[in-house]
């Protein structure tokens, strides 16, 4: 028996010692197969947290754009249609109760026609106020019978989401961008959406190194946040004047919106940083795609190089004006177009805009676009300090010659006239500049020659981004000169004709003229924190180069304090100074790309204080609508003007020079001169029209890229010349040169006759004409 | 439970003895002590520990899931392994094996009885087609697990009345078919379990085995019963009998391959072997397993070697084993060493009952046999098989405390 019983338990340890091999060679030959196929049969439910997007703050703090968490209510069917559906009765009607948005009918069919469904969202951007409500409905005390019978709130919940408000609405909006549901669109939010965009979070379950299941939650990533060298204030006083500047010249000449385009920077010229940065017109952040409220009229217009003439007729053309809200919402949609329209929206003055979609698709990306960044344009004569600064830092001129300008300059086939057809006379570097004279400017280009020009160019960085940080920024580098212009290209060159920058390139560039000669890349964000508020990375100014020497840049800064500070009869720039201060800066009047001499872009760079700049403003006005637009660039220096006056004392830029009495009054009036201005400016139009006409006259002779600032400044800036003289014999702003008090056309200072034939002076150009597109 | 009426009587039938056993005790301390193997106490109550940890890690989750006590089957098994403890203490302390003997026909015959009452309304729970449960005074009893038990007893009162039936191979055959036979075929019959029929049919074998001194008629009747298998997987196989005829010929095929209907037959095992393999050599650690929760179907009863392997590896796996193997070794020991015949083939019949439940157990976990439900002992949950495996124990420790051990002195 003994024996049977080792027996046994031999049989039983031989069982083990195979059942033991067996358990091995599981572990060993499929341990790693049955681990996959153990992980691969797990169905873990992730739930997505999601993240929250980093704020945009302006220089000051405040809020420009942040993310509000709010709740989108999902109903949950199979859970509803639980213990036969007691539940679905109770539930809508709670959702009935606290959603009185939500549609009780819908969700109730959704659940009957769809009882296995288990996420379904029916409202959106709840608050927490909103669903705690619900939530309040949904814990109370049930019933004894309400429990018995099930008759229980069921089969519904609530998903965290965000959401983007931007609290100033349109403020900014061209630099802020907008978030779609796909992450940031335009501007800064487009720009920096990696640093603003977190990481959403997950609950799940996950298998760490050991293959252990753990369930865990991991919490969202919220963005970064961008502190901004935006000042809310200053960007809001730049909007509030071109607004103004919109709401005065709107059809004041051809029916129509003001100008085509408009763009302002402002910034400082130190450091790069952009205080303010504004076009027109202004949309609202939190609903871009919505355009009522938004003054279409300059998009409205399908031919942008209309005459006067074929816009006064507009409405043929499909142009929808709205100078009188009641006949323009009866008479807006043209006949034609009629039937086409799909989408319609409401100006602010209630005229009404019918579109196609493509239409509307088209006219919403050309409101998102940042003008001062995305489109290029000849600058005119904003770039004669460049072509100034390039010559004298080569050692192409001392700044000591002297240049005799009679009226035009022979450049091969072609006579390339001056805005002033009489000549200047004998003229130093600074009067050139002061005076804007093309000649001046032709033969200082000559003497430094196409390779320094070009070389210069480069440096200021023409036809390269400057990669400011917004999103869209054009190069336009196609748009500008080659190793193979020729002397007509140069000679044109030097005074901004024949190539294209853009707004930000000619203000970074011209800080650098003005400070030292140290090229700042412009940047709008100086400062990233993350969501618990430490900073993370600090973007301090970077200087990208030196341009030109500092002794260049100071000389620079004597030339173009005289183009402001410089008695009216000599310089261009004298409407732009803001009372009180001492402003240096350049005029510019460039002949758009038809050399029709009609359609001008106008614009004026300045700066304040004029021997150390804090604060440079820029400001371009794309075919303003004005009778003369070639004598208007006055437009662009009031512009300038009225934001200096505003910004200057908000930046605590003190007043350096004594005040007249007459500034006085005008700084007092400041707020009402404005708008008297427009009126005066109104009731002038015919003498405008007579101006429209005496360039028609001259246009079937030439058509030159063309400087043409002299001659009639218009009947509006004569009224203010003789203010500002306080005699009865008033003087064109621009030339110094006497106005004839009843036409207002500029006289000759000998003569005293009408100077004939003083705009367009036409010279064909070879590559500037293919070249200077916009 | 059915043999309380028993025990109760043997507590009153022998004061006098059982005065006698302590004075003896006593004494024993220093001249001549009864034989205790503490080897045996140790491994089991080691063993019901370590089965009351993993069916609490298994069986938490999904019952706090539920909404349910997390710790509700932690309580049952701890319940009837507290009850066990005491009726093992007892039978082993207490009580004389010997007295077992005079009882073992009516304990037999009050088994067997159970068995058709899980048709009445006292058994109602149908589990996989089959009532295998009576439920008395809100306590679930498994029949089966009594009936092991009893035939263990019976079985051996018979060898030891009637060895001279094992003389020959009639003999043999006539033993196996009314001490093992009659219950199988009531298990199988009456109950659908053919696990339990298989166990009782092993248990007698090899108790048969042991006391008779003969080989060849058990070589004979091990390899019809292996032959006979072997014919039934193989016409299975090859299509004579139509697997979808019975869930059992289905466990042949989805033995053969797993793979093949992974989601029906051989989802069960093919589950279990993820978890022995994704646990690897040490497994994920306690309470990390992922089958439990709700991949191995009632993990804590059958399948809960897999589960062992999956959280503590198939190191662990095979340290059980282990334990198995010398709570077996110890009890050979005993049987060999027990003072009467009787006593030998209780433990035997223990040692037998113990042996096969491990080895089927853990064979089917790793898909070495077709899927059959037997519990592992003392770690399964099952309240009626933890506490016939301790009373089983108390009979074995009973057995072994009669043993005269020599002074040491």
């Amino acid at each position: 028996m003994q024996g049977k019983l080792v027996v046994l338990f031999i049989l039983v340890l031989l069982a083990f010692v195979a059942l033991s091999v067996r358990l091995i060679s599981i572990a060993r030959d499929n341990g790693d197969d049955f681990k996959r196929r153990v992980l691969s049969q797990q169905s873990t439910t992730a739930i997505n947290i999601p993240y929250k997007r980093g704020d945009i703050l302006d220089r000051k703090g405040g809020k420009l754009a942040y993310s509000e968490k709010v709740y989108n209510l999902v109903v949950d069917a199979y859970d509803m249609n639980q213990d036969g559906g007691a539940h679905i009765e109770p539930t809508i009607n709670a959702i009935a109760k606290s959603f009185p948005e939500a549609d009780a009918d819908e969700i109730k069919s959704y659940v009957n026609e769809y009882p296995s469904s288990r996420y379904k969202i029916f409202l959106h951007n709840l608050s927490y106020d909103e669903i705690s409500v619900f939530q309040k409905l949904e814990n109370r005390e049930v019933s004894k019978e309400e429990e018995k019978a099930k008759r229980t709130i069921a089969g519904v919940f609530f998903e965290e989401a965000y959401t983007r408000k931007y609290p100033y609405g349109s403020l900014a909006c061209d630099i802020i961008g907008f978030e779609s549901g796909a992450g940031g669109v335009f501007g800064l939010e487009e720009y920096y959406n990696d640093e603003l965009s977190g990481v959403n979070g997950r609950q799940y379950g996950y298998i760490n190194d050991d293959s252990i299941m753990e369930r865990t939650i991991k919490p969202a990533e919220d963005g970064h946040t961008l502190v901004t060298t935006i000042d809310s204030n200053i960007q809001s006083i730049v909007e509030k004047h071109i607004k103004k500047f919109y709401d005065t010249y709107k059809d004041n000449h051809r029916q129509g919106a003001a100008a085509d385009n408009i763009g302002v920077i402002v910034m400082n010229p130190n450091n790069g940083e952009i205080y303010a940065m504004a076009g027109y017109p202004v949309f609202d952040l939190n609903d871009p795609t919505n355009l009522n409220g938004v003054d279409l009229t300059q998009y409205m217009v399908k031919d942008t190089e209309e005459t006067p003439a074929s816009g006064q007729e507009g409405d043929q053309t499909g142009e929808v004006s709205g100078n009188s809200s009641s006949d323009a919402s009866e008479n807006s949609a043209p006949q034609n177009n009629a039937a086409a329209a799909e989408y319609t929206a409401v100006g602010p003055d209630g005229q009404v805009y019918s579109m196609t979609r493509q239409e509307r698709t088209d006219i919403c990306n050309r409101i998102w676009r940042n003008f001062c960044i995305s489109d290029s344009f000849e600058p005119g004569s904003v770039m004669k300090p460049f072509t100034v600064a390039s010559a004298i830092d080569c050692g192409g001129i001392t700044g000591n010659e002297s240049y005799d300008c009679g009226g035009y300059l022979q450049v091969g086939n072609f006579q390339i006239h001056c805005h002033n057809r009489l000549g200047d006379g004998t003229l130093t570097v600074k009067q050139g500049i002061a005076k804007s004279c093309n000649v001046v400017l032709m033969d200082i280009a000559f003497a430094m020659g196409k390779d320094e020009w070009l070389r210069y160019n480069r440096i200021f960085n023409f036809g390269q981004k400057t990669n400011i940080d917004l999103a869209g920024e054009t190069a336009a580098s196609a748009l500008t000169f080659k190793e193979d212009m020729g002397k007509t290209d140069l000679a044109i060159a030097s005074f901004g004709q024949g190539f294209n920058t853009t707004m930000i390139q000619m203000a970074a560039g011209f800080c650098s003229i003005i400070n030292g000669g140290y090229y700042y890349r412009p940047h709008l964000v100086s400062e990233i924190r993350n969501s618990e508020g430490a900073v993370i990375s600090e973007i301090n100014p970077r200087i990208m180069k030196q341009t030109i020497s500092e002794k260049t840049s100071a000389q620079l800064k004597e030339y173009l304090e005289a183009v402001v500070m410089s008695d009216p009869s000599e310089c261009t720039g004298w409407s732009a100074r803001p009372a009180g201060y001492t402003e240096g800066g350049k005029t510019g009047t460039a002949e758009k790309a038809k050399r029709d001499g009609i359609n001008y872009v106008i614009s004026f760079m300045g700066y304040v204080p004029a021997d150390n700049p804090e604060v440079l403003c820029y400001v371009v006005i794309d075919r303003p609508n004005h009778p003369a637009q070639s004598e208007s660039t006055r437009l662009a220096t009031v512009l300038n003007r009225d934001i200096m006056t505003e910004v200057l004392p908000y930046l605590n830029i003190f007043p350096t020079v004594e005040l007249t009495e007459e500034e006085m009054e005008e700084l007092d009036a400041s707020k009402s001169e404005f708008s008297e201005n427009a009126r005066s400016l109104g009731g002038e139009t015919v003498s405008g029209d007579e101006a429209a006409a005496n360039q028609e006259e001259g246009e079937g002779q030439e058509s030159a890229p063309e400087e043409t600032e002299g001659g009639t400044e218009g009947a509006e800036s004569g009224a203010d010349s003789a203010e500002e003289e306080g005699t009865g014999v008033r003087y064109d702003p621009e030339t110094g040169y006497p106005l004839d008090p009843a036409t207002g056309e500029v006289l000759d200072p000998v003569t005293l006759l009408p100077i004939n034939g003083n705009t367009s002076d036409i010279v064909p150009i070879g590559a500037g004409e293919s070249v200077a597109a916009e | 439970m059915s043999d309380g009426a028993g025990t109760a009587r043997v507590r009153n039938a022998n004061p006098r003895q059982l005065r006698r056993e302590r004075r003896k005790a006593g004494a024993a301390a220093k001249r001549q002590r009864s034989y205790m193997d503490y080897g045996i106490l140790f491994i089991v109550i080691f063993l019901s520990c370590f089965g009351l940890i993993m069916i609490y890690s298994i069986t938490q989750y999904s019952l706090s899931m539920s909404g349910l006590n997390p710790r509700q089957y932690l309580n049952n098994q701890l319940r009837s392994m507290i009850f066990g403890l005491f009726l093992m203490l007892f039978i082993g302390f207490v009580m004389d094996y010997r007295l077992i003997q005079k009882i073992s026909t009516p304990i037999f015959i009050a088994a067997l009885c159970m068995i058709p009452l899980v048709l009445s309304p006292l058994g109602r729970g149908q589990v996989n087609g089959a009532s295998r449960w009576l439920y008395i005074f809100g306590m679930s009893v498994q029949p089966s697990e009594i009936v092991k038990g009893s035939v263990i007893i019976f079985t051996a009162a018979m060898i030891n009345k009637r060895r001279y039936l094992l003389q020959s191979f009639v003999g043999v055959l006539t033993v196996l078919a009314t001490v093992a036979g009659i219950p199988a075929a009531m298990l199988f019959l009456i109950t659908d379990n053919m696990s339990s029929a298989i166990i009782v049919c092993g248990i007698v074998f090899f108790m048969l085995f042991v006391a008779s001194k003969k080989y060849w008629h058990y070589v004979l009747l091990g390899g019809g019963a292996v032959g006979a298998v072997g014919l039934l997987v193989y016409l299975v196989r090859s299509n004579v009998i139509d697997a979808a005829s019975d869930f059992r010929f289905a466990r042949i095929t989805a033995w053969l391959d797993p793979y093949a209907d992974s989601s029906g037959v051989g989802y069960q095992i093919l589950q279990s072997l993820y978890s022995i393999g994704s646990g690897g050599i040490f497994g994920k650690g306690l309470g990390h397993s992922i089958q439990k929760m709700g991949y191995i179907p009632e993990a804590q009863n059958d399948m809960i070697f897999s589960i062992i392997c999956e959280e503590l590896g198939v190191f662990t796996g095979i340290a059980i084993i282990f334990m198995f193997m010398i709570l077996i070794w110890r009890m050979m020991i005993v049987a060999s060493n027990a003072v009467d015949l009787y006593g030998s083939m209780l433990v035997v019949g223990v040692m037998s009952h113990l042996g096969l439940q491990v080895v089927i157990n853990v064979a089917v976990v790793t898909n070495v046999i077709p899927n059959t439900g037997i519990p592992l002992p003392f770690i399964s949950y099952g309240g009626t098989a933890m506490f016939m495996f301790l009373a089983e124990i108390g009979i074995v420790i009973s057995v072994a405390r009669r043993i005269p051990v020599e002074e040491r002195e």
